[in-house]
């Protein structure tokens, strides 16, 4: 398959970008490799990196086929992270349902402001992030910081995600809800008219579908998608808030839900390339100090080699 | 003046152009006629020198002006930027480029005032006559015109006749395509009639049946007395039909609906002929592919992959099994071949005799006449009264030419 | 109230030059058919290689070049895919976005931070470039897009790309200008209002721009009112910092944002574009 190539061709792209800093592009490779899938500890980190990068992009993926814009998964990955850490107090199951409101409720700002006043949601979305960031860093500095004051985070939250060894639970919600999104996209009436107002609105409209009204719950179910990743990074992997605390998970489900070729399935497999990419590109910081940015440098090389076999698209 | 020879031009598997020889001369006005697809307008865009062909010679072609079918304005600019695209200057104001638009339109002998007009602003007939003022302000030597009549009432069209004999006196070669075959009659001196890609008849004189039975393989049906419960709205394309259209499917979200752009508004392309039907209709797929005779290789092939006829054969069978009260049909035959044509009307009928009451928005007064008891004009988003199909011949022309 | 608004004025334009500039680079990209979301990848571009050039040469001058250069090589990638390849223009400049910020905190890691000790503009220069964006670049391309062949030609682009013969060119051309301009924005950023490049530093102001090019309904007259407009309001931030009041620190940071949202909030009904923006055609 042409997604197939796209990353591979993408790796070897980056591999031998390399030899712009005098490295050797299969030493590059070997790290990578060795760093992301060669050890217990590397495989467990790549699992657990890829957690939040399938919910991310199941959220892209769900409303970028609804034929909406939302770049906002990063903001309404952190206010998802915000609200669970409020709502820890009273249990997981409280806490990641808060992180999935709050996630909804901050993509339907983008879409309230769509629907009144027309305001494209490409936009909107990611001011919407920037505020969100903003909006952490007075949490952690004011309203949640720890009890001691002295760094700009949180308390320990006060639950956690079971877990077995380094992996949480967090991987078994993450997948059931790849798999649900399948379910909700291929075999309900709802999914046929979400891919429907996607694929072509105005013949949706002419069909007589509420373009408006799939407008709004496909950005609410992107949101909370988005947001739940937040909840789960926050109760599986880092227990508190901090500042940098989205590190562009919600921007590199753009790059997961487009190599998945939009389709939930196989955002699962996607998730753990670019899982893979990440834990390698950290070990390639640790040993050869090469930036861990090869990483995003990575995804947008994915995406521009997809763009130009046109295989991002959904094609069921 | 301009001599094509043994054009031909493949799209993909379908021969558009078959090997077609044809000689345009200064002076003459020809017509071509044939059904859609015959290859008319590719074999004009050929010559034009839009298109190439896969083989073949064109001599003698320079100075070619193309009147479009669809047309090629900017609608925010006005009249005068429109008319400054093409033209060779570096720097102006607004005022004198309104100053050069008139003196253009001037020398081209056609009557369109206001040059700082929006185009937007303007009615349909006047936007065709800048497409013309566009394409006789160069000069040419042979002058295109693709169904220039189409989107004009019969006043306007007589208006463009008499432009088009005008240029042919001052030694232009005029070619015009139409389907139109009474215009056709009245104004060419040779006519070329083409089937299939290929030129089957050239002639200086023929009755219109003859003509219309050289344009197609089978004999044309017979008329039939038109059904109840069916209006027609008739109106030239642009006057405010789709809006209309739309108005009426907001109002009526559970009528049986026929949007007019097939392709665009229709169907999904990119979703399966089953999921199509899915979208409205609860009875099975493979149930109504044979109910209405859809031409596929099963239900789960791209709707976007089929015929213009048989996707709307799957808009019908998806609007129609619901059996909806009221059902809007916006130009249901547009493009379709004659049998098509036959099979959406015959769908019509029984619906309306059914009980439906139909609404059938069509600038083809042919279908209008043939289909529906009640007729009424629409002329620049006004509908006129109701008028039975006897009264309506006599008032149709002026009212769509906008007179009381 | 007042004079704390006149205080904020001379300084909010000043601050907001580089952002007129991309609002004006993008204007005209959009007015030829165009949505360049990668603008702020372009501008975080120039500000680096704008750096890298000035440290290189100890010319200022050559730092503005090197920040020309930086967004004509963003400008001829996205181009290539939305131009040339007539790929979907929102991912193609979400990707470009993904490699300026991957390539950009690469480079700066690699170099072990691009810091300056004090500005390398003096203070003429800087006025120059304030009146450069404020008032020759608004006259400039207000004669050019309304006056010349060369302009209108560019709009019919934008509106109906059939009705003109080689469109593209008019679109490479748009795309041109867009990064001659952005790229002096980016440089000014980082060599003359910043202490050298940082990481992200344009931290949105690219998106900022594409609101304002919209509310500005893609005319010139708007976009010198909508960015004065915003530099204000959130030059106020400062100010009311300043005064010890209203807002924490942080939720200061998010002032210009939500002021863009409200910004985009206000283009009630609708919004007429230019008709051929953002198809694949």
């Amino acid at each position: 398959m042409r997604a197939i190539a796209a990353a591979v061709a993408a790796i070897l792209l980056l591999s031998l970008s390399a030899l712009a800093f005098g490295r050797s592009p299969v030493e590059l490779l070997n790290i990578l490799v060795t760093g992301s899938v060669g050890s217990r500890f590397a495989i467990e980190g790549t699992l657990l990196k890829s957690v939040p990068l399938l919910l991310t992009g199941l959220s892209v993926a769900l409303a970028f086929r609804a034929g909406v814009w939302n770049i906002g998964g990063e903001g309404q990955f952190i206010v998802g992270a915000i609200a669970a850490i409020v709502a820890s107090r009273y249990g997981v199951i409280a806490s990641l349902a808060a992180a999935m409101l709050a996630g909804a409720v901050w993509a339907s700002i983008a879409t309230a402001m769509r629907l009144w006043r027309n305001a494209p949601e490409v936009l909107t979305t990611i001011l919407l992030n920037f505020t969100a960031i903003h909006l952490l860093g007075w949490c952690v500095n004011g309203p949640l910081q720890e009890r001691g004051a002295q760094y700009p985070q949180t308390d320990v939250a006060a639950v956690a995600l079971p877990q077995a060894g380094d992996v949480h639970a967090g991987i078994l919600i993450a997948i059931t809800a790849s798999v649900a999104a399948w379910f909700l996209l291929y075999r309900t009436a709802e999914g046929l008219r979400l891919r429907a107002t996607g694929f072509n609105a105005r013949a949706a409209k002419w069909a007589g579908i509420d373009v408006d009204r799939q407008l709004v719950r496909a950005m609410a179910i992107s949101g909370a998608l988005a947001g739940l990743a937040g909840g789960i990074e926050l109760l599986g992997v880092t227990h508190r808030l901090f500042e940098r605390f989205a590190a562009g998970y919600g921007y590199s489900g753009i790059a997961v839900a487009l190599l998945a070729q939009l389709h939930p399935l196989a955002t699962i497999a996607s998730a753990i390339f670019f899982g893979a990419l990440a834990t390698g590109a950290g070990e390639l910081q640790r040993t050869a100090d090469i930036s861990s940015n090869v990483a995003i440098f990575g995804q947008a090389v994915v995406i521009l080699v997809l763009i130009l076999f046109g295989s991002w698209r959904a094609r069921d | 003046m301009l001599t094509l020879r043994g054009i031909t031009k493949r799209f993909g598997e379908n021969v558009a152009v078959d090997d077609v020889t044809l000689e345009l001369r200064g002076g003459e006005i020809v017509a071509i006629v044939g059904e859609n697809g015959a290859g008319k307008t590719t074999l004009m865009r050929i010559a034009a020198g839009e298109l190439a062909p896969d083989s073949g010679t064109i001599t003698g072609a320079d100075a070619i002006g193309f009147v479009h079918q669809h047309f090629l304005l900017v609608s925010d600019f006005s009249i005068a930027e429109n008319l400054a695209l093409q033209r060779a200057w570096s720097f102006a104001s607004l005022r004198k480029l309104e100053d050069e638009a008139e003196r253009i339109i001037a020398a081209t002998g056609i009557d369109l005032h206001g040059p700082s007009r929006r185009v937007e602003e303007l009615s349909v007939g006047e936007k065709s006559k800048l497409e013309l003022i566009k394409a006789i302000a160069k000069k040419p030597r042979v002058l295109i015109l693709d169904e220039p009549t189409s989107v004009l009432t019969p006043a306007e069209s007589d208006e463009l006749f008499a432009v088009m004999r005008r240029v042919a006196s001052e030694g232009t070669a005029v070619v015009f395509i139409s389907h139109k075959l009474p215009e056709v009659l009245a104004i060419a001196d040779r006519i070329v009639v083409m089937r299939r890609g290929r030129v089957v008849l050239e002639t200086k004189s023929m009755t219109a049946d003859e003509l219309a039975n050289a344009m197609v393989d089978a004999p044309l049906p017979t008329s039939v007395a038109p059904a109840k419960n069916i209006v027609a709205i008739v109106g030239v394309a642009g006057n405010g039909q789709s809006q209309l259209a739309e108005r009426f499917r907001d109002e009526h979200p559970d009528a049986g609906l026929i949007p007019e752009d097939r392709t665009r508004d229709g169907i999904i392309a990119e979703m399966s002929i089953a999921e199509n039907l899915a979208l409205r209709s609860k009875t099975n797929a493979d149930a109504l592919i044979k109910l209405f005779s859809i031409k596929a290789t099963s239900a789960k092939q791209k709707a976007g992959s089929l015929s213009g006829g048989n996707q709307q054969k799957v808009i019908l069978a998806r609007e129609l099994s619901r059996k909806p009260n009221r059902i809007l049909a916006a130009e249901p035959t547009r493009g379709l071949d004659i049998e098509a044509t036959a099979f959406v009307h015959a769908q019509l009928r029984a619906a309306a005799d059914a009980g439906a009451s139909i609404l059938l928005i069509t600038s083809d007064l042919d279908e209008a006449f043939a289909l529906a008891d009640e007729i009424q004009v629409i002329y620049r988003g006004r509908l006129s009264e109701r008028m039975p199909p006897a009264v309506a011949r006599e008032k149709v022309g002026a009212l769509m030419a906008g007179l009381p | 109230m007042i004079d704390v608004i006149l205080h904020a004025l001379p300084i909010a334009i000043v601050a907001s030059t580089p952002l007129l500039l991309a609002v004006e680079g993008e204007l005209v990209v959009q007015r030829s058919g165009i949505i360049n979301l990668g603008i702020e990848g372009m501008m975080l571009t120039a500000a680096m290689t704008a750096v890298l050039a000035q440290q290189a040469t100890k010319s200022v001058l050559a730092g503005f070049a090197g920040g020309v250069l930086g967004a004509l090589f963003v400008a001829a990638i996205f181009g290539l895919f939305a131009i040339r390849y007539r790929a979907d223009q929102i991912v193609t400049g979400t990707a470009i976005n993904l490699l300026a910020l991957g390539l950009t905190g690469f480079v700066y890691k690699a170099a072990g931070g691009l810091i300056f000790s004090a500005s390398p503009v003096r203070e003429v220069a800087q006025y120059a470039v304030v009146l450069f964006a404020w008032i020759a670049v608004p006259i400039a391309l207000a004669l050019l897009l309304w006056m010349t062949r060369f302009g209108l030609r560019l709009r019919a682009s934008g509106e109906n790309p059939d009705a003109v013969r080689h469109a593209q060119r008019y679109r490479w051309s748009a795309l041109a200008i867009e990064a001659l301009l952005t790229g002096m924005g980016g440089a000014y950023l980082s060599l003359a209002l910043s202490s050298g490049f940082a990481e992200n530093m344009t931290a949105g102001r690219g998106f900022i721009a594409l609101s304002i090019v919209i509310f500005g309904r893609w005319k010139v007259r708007g976009a010198i009112v909508g960015t004065a407009l915003f530099g204000v309001a959130a030059a106020l931030q400062y100010t009311l910092q300043a005064m010890n009041i209203g807002l924490p620190f942080h939720l200061l940071l998010a002032v210009p944002y939500v002021v863009t949202l409200l910004i985009l909030c206000g283009i009630a009904g609708r919004v007429r574009a230019p008709e051929a923006l953002g198809r694949r055609d």
